[in-house]
C-alpha cells in the first residue's frame, strides 16, 4: 500500500489493479494532478480499506486474482453505495465492462487511456459528486426546516424568527427589524418580501447612513429637473422605484432629524413629492426598516422621533446575535464551506473538530457576516481537504485572549496587531518566508527583521 | 577537470534530428529558474526503453536510467527526444518527470508544427520551452495548477499549450523559489 502526502487538490483516489506497473503508472500520473493516491493489488484489500477509509473515486481493474472486479464492485456498492467506481479494462473484456456499468460503475476506461480522456473523466466525476452532495444538503435543510428563503438556522430563537416572518409577510404593515450588524436583517426583509403579496414587485434597499442629508432626500424621494444645481434631469427616487413592491430602509437610526420628519409625513399621508416638485405621488410600497441601534435610547437622547418609531414599529422582529444561538454555527459554517468550496473550485470538504471548537468558543462580534468571511478566507488559504485551526483568522483562534478584565473587547496597539498578523501569515504558510513576504507585501529581509524584532518563533 | 557551475541543470538531447531550439531552451530555463544550464550526454540512445508492441518508448524507464547515470553535481537532468513516449496506462505522453525527484524527459514528437513557416517554428520552440519548464516544475514538487495561464497547468491539447504563458503563476513560482533556495 502506498500513500502520497496531502496536496492542493486533495481528492482521494483508490487504484485497484493486480499489475504493479499499472498501479505505479496510474498513481504517478495522478499524483502530478495533485490527487492523494492509495493503491492496492486485490479486491480483498480494496474492500478492507474502503470499509475503514473514505475515497472520492475508485479505479477498479476488472480482471483481478481472487475476488474479480465485478464482484468487488458489488461489494463496494454494499459498503459505500455513493462512492464512484470507474472500471479499467483491456480491450478483450469490454463486454464485462458494460456489465459493470449495469451494476453501478460510473464509467469504464480501456487500457491504455488517452491522457485527456482520463483527466476529463476524473474532473467530471468529482464535479458531479460535489453537486450530488450539495443537492443532498439542500434537500436535508429543507426537510429539516432549517432553511427559510436564504436564511439558515436550526436554533429555537431563529425558528421563532422564521414563524414571525411567515405571520407578518402576508400583511401590509410596516416592519422594524432590529439586531446587531451582520445578523442578517436584509435577508429577513427579503424573506418577508418574497412571501408577501408584493413578491412580484421590486425589492429596493437603501442604506440610510450612506448619504449626506441632501443627497439622501434626493435618493429617497427623487428630484425634478432644476431642483438644485446638479439636478440636470428629472430623477425617480427609491420610493418610486419600489412601486408595487417593498422598500427596505437599512440603518434607519442614521436618518437625519429633517429626513425623519419628511418620512413620518410620507408614512402618515401615503403621499410624497420629488425634491423641487409640486405633484404628489402616491406611496404604493411596503416599508420595512432595520437598525442596529437602540432606538428607544435614541428617543430618550432626543435624536430619534418617537412618533416615527411607533409608525415603523408596527410589527418588530429582533434577530439574536450569533453568540446567543451558537448551535447554528456548525450549520452555517458547513453552508458557507460548501458555497465557497464550490465558488473557488477547491475540494475543501469539512472542518476539523479543533477548528469547530474554536468557532464555538468565539463570540463573533460581526455575527454571521464575520463567520461567512472567516470561512471564505479559510477555504482560500486551506491547503488540504479540511479547514484547520490555523486556517481561521487570528481573532477566532485567540478569542479567549482578546477580552479585557471587564469582558469587553480590548483595543490593541498597532504594533501588537502587526506582530499577531505576521505570526498568523507565517503559520498559515507553514513559515514559508517567500510566500509570507508576498502575502504581507514586504520583502524577505524586512520580514526577517520583523521576525527578529517581535521574537516570533515557529 | 571541467568546472560545473553550481547549481546546474543538465540538458541531455538524445539524437535529435532538429536541435535548432536548444540554445533558446537553455536560455529560457536559466532565466525562468535562475539556475545555470548545460548540455550533457548521460544517455546516447533510448532503445532499451523501446516497446515493440506499441512502437513507442517507455518514459518511466528512461527516467530511472537518467537518474541513475547523471552525476550528483547536477541539480536536475532533462532529456529531450523526438521519439514518441508512453507510460503503460496512457496512449502517449508529451513528457514525464519524477515528482520531487531529479529526472525529467520531454518528447518533441507530438509538438511538431504543421509546416515549417517561421510562425509555426516559433510555436514549436515555445511549446518545447513550456513542456520543459512544466516537467522540471514537477521535479521541484509542483503539481498541476488550475490557473490556465500557468506553466504548470495541464494541457489537454496543443492549442491549450499554445495559449498558456511561459511563466509560473504567483503560487507555483513561490513554491518553486522556496525549493530552489
Amino acid at each position: 500500500m502506498n500513500k502520497t502526502m496531502e496536496n492542493k487538490t486533495c481528492a482521494r483516489i483508490l487504484i485497484v489493479d493486480d499489475e504493479l506497473i499499472i498501479r505505479e503508472s496510474l498513481a504517478g500520473w495522478l499524483k502530478r494532478d495533485g490527487y492523494s493516491i492509495v493503491t492496492v493489488e486485490s479486491g480483498e484489500k480494496a474492500l478492507e480499506i474502503i470499509s475503514k477509509e473514505s475515497f472520492d473515486l475508485v479505479f477498479l481493474d476488472i480482471k483481478l486474482e481472487g475476488i474479480d472486479g465485478i464482484e468487488t464492485l458489488s461489494k463496494i456498492r454494499e459498503i459505500v453505495p455513493e462512492m464512484p467506481v470507474v472500471m479499467i479494462t483491456a480491450y478483450g473484456s469490454i463486454n464485462t465492462a458494460v456489465e459493470a456499468m449495469k451494476k453501478g460503475a460510473v464509467d469504464y476506461l480501456l487500457k491504455p487511456f488517452e491522457p485527456d480522456e482520463l483527466s476529463l473523466l476524473i474532473e467530471k466525476i468529482l464535479t458531479s459528486k460535489a453537486r450530488d452532495l450539495e443537492n443532498l444538503y439542500l434537500k436535508e435543510t429543507i426537510k429539516d426546516r432549517i432553511r427559510f428563503d436564504r436564511l439558515i438556522a436550526q436554533s429555537k430563537n431563529m425558528q421563532g424568527v422564521f414563524d414571525l416572518i411567515k405571520r407578518v409577510a402576508p400583511l401590509e404593515c410596516t416592519v422594524l427589524i432590529t439586531g446587531e450588524t451582520g445578523t442578517g436583517k436584509e435577508l429577513v426583509a427579503r424573506a418577508i418580501h418574497s412571501h408577501s403579496q408584493r413578491r412580484e414587485g421590486p425589492f429596493v434597499a437603501i442604506n440610510c447612513g450612506a448619504f449626506p442629508e441632501q443627497l439622501m432626500e434626493s435618493e429617497i424621494f427623487g428630484h425634478e429637473r432644476g431642483a438644485f444645481t446638479d439636478a440636470k434631469e428629472q430623477r425617480r427616487g427609491k420610493l418610486e422605484l419600489a412601486n408595487g413592491g417593498t422598500i427596505f430602509l437599512d440603518e434607519v437610526g442614521e436618518l437625519s432629524f429633517k429626513m425623519q420628519v419628511n418620512f413620518l409625513r410620507v408614512l402618515e399621508e401615503k403621499l410624497f413629492y420629488r425634491v423641487g416638485g409640486s405633484r404628489p405621488i402616491s406611496l404604493d410600497c411596503r416599508v420595512i426598516a432595520a437598525t442596529n441601534r437602540d432606538l428607544k435610547k435614541a428617543i430618550r437622547e432626543g435624536i430619534f422621533r418617537e412618533d416615527l418609531f411607533y409608525r415603523l414599529n408596527v410589527f418588530s422582529i429582533h434577530l439574536p446575535p450569533l453568540r446567543e444561538r451558537k448551535e447554528d454555527i456548525p450549520l452555517l459554517a458547513r453552508h458557507f464551506l460548501m458555497k465557497f468550496s464550490k465558488e473557488t473550485n477547491k475540494h475543501v470538504e469539512n472542518i476539523s473538530r479543533d477548528a469547530l471548537d474554536l468557532m464555538m468558543i468565539y463570540d463573533w462580534p460581526g455575527n454571521v457576516r464575520e463567520l461567512k468571511n472567516a470561512i471564505e478566507r479559510a477555504v482560500v488559504i486551506c491547503r488540504g481537504s479540511q479547514i484547520r485551526p490555523q486556517d481561521l483568522p487570528i481573532s477566532v483562534g485567540e478569542s479567549n485572549k482578546r477580552e479585557g478584565p471587564d469582558g469587553s473587547t480590548k483595543l490593541l496597539p498597532l504594533k501588537e496587531i502587526e506582530k499577531r498578523y505576521i505570526k498568523q501569515v507565517l503559520d498559515d504558510t507553514n513559515w514559508n518566508i517567500s510566500l509570507s513576504s508576498k502575502v504581507l507585501g514586504i520583502d524577505r529581509s524586512t520580514l526577517y527583521k520583523k521576525i527578529k524584532k517581535y521574537n516570533l518563533k515557529h | 577537470m571541467e568546472k560545473i557551475p553550481s547549481p546546474c541543470i543538465g540538458i541531455n538531447p538524445i539524437k535529435l534530428k532538429d536541435s535548432s531550439f536548444l540554445q533558446g531552451l537553455l536560455k529560457e530555463i536559466k532565466n525562468s529558474l535562475g539556475v545555470q544550464t548545460k548540455i550533457i550526454t548521460v544517455l546516447n540512445d533510448i532503445e532499451f526503453a523501446y516497446h515493440e508492441g506499441r512502437g513507442q518508448y517507455y518514459s518511466t524507464r528512461i527516467l530511472e536510467e537518467l537518474n541513475r547515470l547523471t552525476p550528483d553535481k547536477y541539480l536536475r537532468v532533462l532529456a529531450i527526444t523526438d521519439k514518441d513516449l508512453f507510460i503503460p496506462i496512457l496512449t502517449y505522453v508529451y513528457g514525464e518527470a519524477q515528482l520531487d525527484g531529479r529526472a525529467a524527459i520531454i518528447s518533441t514528437n507530438r509538438l511538431m508544427p504543421q509546416n515549417r513557416s517561421p510562425k509555426e517554428l516559433m510555436k514549436f520552440s515555445s511549446r518545447i520551452i513550456k513542456e520543459a519548464l512544466h516537467e522540471l516544475g514537477h521535479t521541484f514538487g509542483l503539481t498541476h495548477c488550475r490557473d490556465k495561464r500557468c506553466i504548470m497547468h495541464y494541457c489537454r491539447t496543443l492549442r491549450e499549450v499554445d495559449e498558456k504563458q511561459t511563466k509560473f503563476c504567483f503560487f507555483c513560482e513561490t513554491l518553486l523559489m522556496d525549493k530552489l533556495k
